[in-house]
C-alpha cells in the first residue's frame, strides 16, 4: 500500500483529569474522504485539533506525508519552531463557528494568510482569492464584511480561506452545526465539489446522509477511542458494535 | 465667602496673568503629547510581551507582569521625585542621559516625561490586554490554523480587533495622564502648577491656580463627551451585530 497522507499512532490527549483521547490510531490515504461520527464529548473535535497541533497531543505520533510532526526542531511543545506553521499551511481547517476575521472583507479574509505567511505578492493572492470565492459561489460578495453575510455564506468564505493555502488535507469540524437548516445544503454542496476534485478530507459531522454519500470510510468514535470503522454501507447500515448501534439509533430515529 | 472668591476667582487677576499661566499650561500639553504617544506604543509592546505563548517565553511574561504590577502600584508622584532627583545624580551615566536637554527642553521635562511614560505604559498595557482578551479565542485559532505565526496573527488579526474595543477606556487613561502632568511641578518644571504657585507666592492671590484648572476643563470636558459617544456607539454596534448573526 502507498504511504498514507496522514497517520496517527497512539494519540493521547487529556484536559486536566479528563482523558479526551485514549489511543487513536488512524490512517488516511491520499484523496480519501473520512467522515468521523460519534456522540458529543467523544473526542472527534479534539482529534481534529490534534492533527494540526492546535491541541498538541501528550503521547503518540502524527505523520503527515511521512514526516513526524510531533518531533523535530520546534515541535508542538516548542511552538516557536518553523514546522508548526509549515504543517498548518498544509492542513486546512474549517470551524463550526466560521471564525472569519470580522474586520476584513471576504476577499481579505482569503488573501491574508497567503500574503502574510507565504509571502505571495498581493496581486497574485487577490487573483487566486477571487477565483476561490467564485468557486464557492460568492463572486458578488468579495468586498462584503462578514457581518453582512449569512451563516452559509460565511462558512463558504471560511472554506475558500482554507483552500487559499493549497492544503493537502482539509479538516472540517462540524461545519454545518451552527447553520440554519436551509443554509446547510449550500455548504455541503461546496464540500461535495471538493470531494469530486479529489481533496483529502476528514469530516467531523452529524449529517449522516452526507457521510453516507461522500464518505469513503466512516469512523465511529466514543469516549476517546475509535470503536469501529469501515465503508459507509457497513458502519451506517450494518454496525457490529453495540455502541455504534445505540448511537445510530438515537441519531436516525427522529 | 467674599474672601474665598477674591482669593480664587478674581477675574481681573486671571486676565492679568492669563499669558503666563497659558505658557505654563503649554508645557503640560507638551509633556502630555510626548509621554502619551510613547506610552501608547510602550503599553502595546508590554501587552504583546505578556501574551507571548509557550514555555520559552515564560521569563519574558513574568518580567512583564512584574513590571506592570510594580508601576501600577508605585505612586506617580514618588516616581517623578525619584527620576527627577535621582537620575541626575547617577554619575556613571553620560551627561546627555543624566541631564537630557533635547529639543531645548530642560532635564526636568524629560525626566518627568519618563516617569509618566513608565507609569502610564503599565496602565495602558492593561487596557490593551483587556482588548486582546475580548477578542474571541476562535480568531487566534483560525489565524494559527492558516499557518500564520503567533506574531503575524497578533499583528493582522488580534490587535486590529482589540484596539477597536478600547477607545473609551484608553481615552480615560489619556485624560488622567493629562491631569497627572501637573505632578512634574514637584521637580520644579515651570508648568502650569509651578507657574501658578509662583504667582501666588508673589501676589498672595490663588486665582492663577483656578485659571489653570479652567484650562484643563476646557480641554477635558469635550473629551469626556467623546468617551460617552464611543461607549454608546460600541453598545449600538454590539446590539446590531447580534441581530445580524441571527439573520
Amino acid at each position: 500500500m502507498a504511504e498514507p497522507l496522514l497517520k496517527l499512532d497512539g494519540i493521547h490527549k487529556r484536559f486536566g483529569n479528563l482523558e479526551v483521547l485514549r489511543g487513536i490510531d488512524l490512517e488516511v490515504g491520499r484523496g480519501e474522504v473520512v467522515c468521523v461520527i460519534g456522540p458529543s464529548g467523544s473526542g472527534k473535535s479534539t482529534m481534529l485539533r490534534c492533527i494540526n497541533l492546535l491541541e498538541p497531543p501528550e503521547k503518540g505520533e502524527i505523520f503527515l506525508e511521512g514526516r513526524d510532526i510531533c518531533k523535530g526542531p520546534g515541535s508542538a511543545a516548542g511552538e516557536a519552531g518553523w514546522d508548526v506553521n509549515f504543517l498548518r499551511q498544509r492542513v486546512g481547517m474549517v470551524f463550526q463557528q466560521f471564525n472569519l476575521f470580522p474586520h476584513r472583507t471576504a476577499l481579505q479574509n482569503v488573501t491574508m494568510a497567503p500574503e502574510k505567511a507565504l509571502g505571495r505578492p498581493k496581486e497574485e493572492a487577490r487573483k487566486k482569492g477571487t477565483a476561490l470565492l467564485e468557486r464557492v459561489g460568492l463572486a458578488d460578495k468579495l468586498n462584503q464584511y462578514p457581518e453582512r453575510l449569512s451563516g452559509g455564506q460565511q462558512q463558504r468564505v471560511a472554506i475558500a480561506r482554507a483552500l487559499a493555502m493549497d492544503p493537502h488535507l482539509m479538516l472540517f469540524d462540524e461545519v454545518t452545526s451552527a447553520l440554519d437548516p436551509e443554509l446547510v445544503k449550500e455548504v455541503l454542496d461546496v464540500m461535495r465539489e471538493l470531494v469530486s476534485e479529489g481533496m483529502t478530507m476528514i469530516v467531523v459531522t452529524h449529517e449522516m446522509g452526507f457521510a453516507h454519500e461522500v464518505g469513503d470510510r466512516i469512523v465511529f468514535m466514543d469516549a476517546g477511542q475509535i470503536v469501529e470503522q469501515g465503508p459507509p454501507s457497513s458502519i451506517l447500515d450494518q454496525p457490529r458494535e453495540e455502541r455504534t448501534k445505540r448511537f445510530l439509533g438515537l441519531v436516525l430515529e427522529h | 465667602m467674599q474672601e474665598f472668591i477674591n482669593q480664587f476667582f478674581d477675574v481681573g487677576f486671571m486676565l492679568d496673568h492669563f499669558g503666563e499661566v497659558l505658557e505654563g499650561f503649554r508645557i503640560n500639553l507638551e509633556l502630555f503629547l510626548v509621554s502619551a504617544i510613547l506610552a501608547l506604543a510602550w503599553g502595546l509592546l508590554l501587552a504583546l510581551l505578556r501574551q507571548l505563548p509557550g514555555r520559552p517565553a515564560k521569563p519574558v511574561r513574568a518580567v512583564t507582569i512584574a513590571y506592570i504590577d510594580i508601576f501600577r502600584a508605585v505612586p506617580l508622584l514618588i516616581l517623578v521625585l525619584i527620576f527627577g532627583l535621582g537620575i541626575p545624580s547617577l554619575s556613571f551615566l553620560p551627561e546627555a542621559l543624566r541631564l537630557p536637554q533635547w529639543f531645548g527642553k530642560p532635564d526636568t521635562f524629560w525626566l518627568g516625561s519618563l516617569a509618566l511614560l513608565v507609569t502610564y505604559g503599565a496602565y495602558m498595557a492593561e487596557v490593551y490586554r483587556a482588548g486582546i482578551e475580548a477578542v474571541p479565542g476562535g480568531q487566534m485559532e483560525a489565524a494559527r490554523s492558516l499557518g500564520m505565526s503567533h506574531l503575524q496573527s497578533m499583528r493582522n488579526v488580534i490587535v486590529p480587533q482589540a484596539v477597536r474595543k478600547i477607545p473609551a477606556p484608553m481615552l480615560n487613561e489619556l485624560i488622567a495622564m493629562l491631569k497627572d502632568t501637573t505632578l512634574v511641578s514637584v521637580i520644579a518644571l515651570n508648568e502650569v502648577i509651578q507657574t501658578s504657585t509662583d504667582i501666588q507666592t508673589k501676589t498672595f492671590n490663588s486665582s492663577a491656580l483656578t485659571l489653570g484648572a479652567l484650562m484643563f476643563l476646557v480641554i477635558i470636558l469635550p473629551a469626556a463627551r467623546v468617551v460617552d459617544k464611543l461607549i454608546a456607539r460600541s453598545k449600538d454596534r454590539l446590539a446590531r451585530g447580534s441581530h445580524i448573526e441571527v439573520a
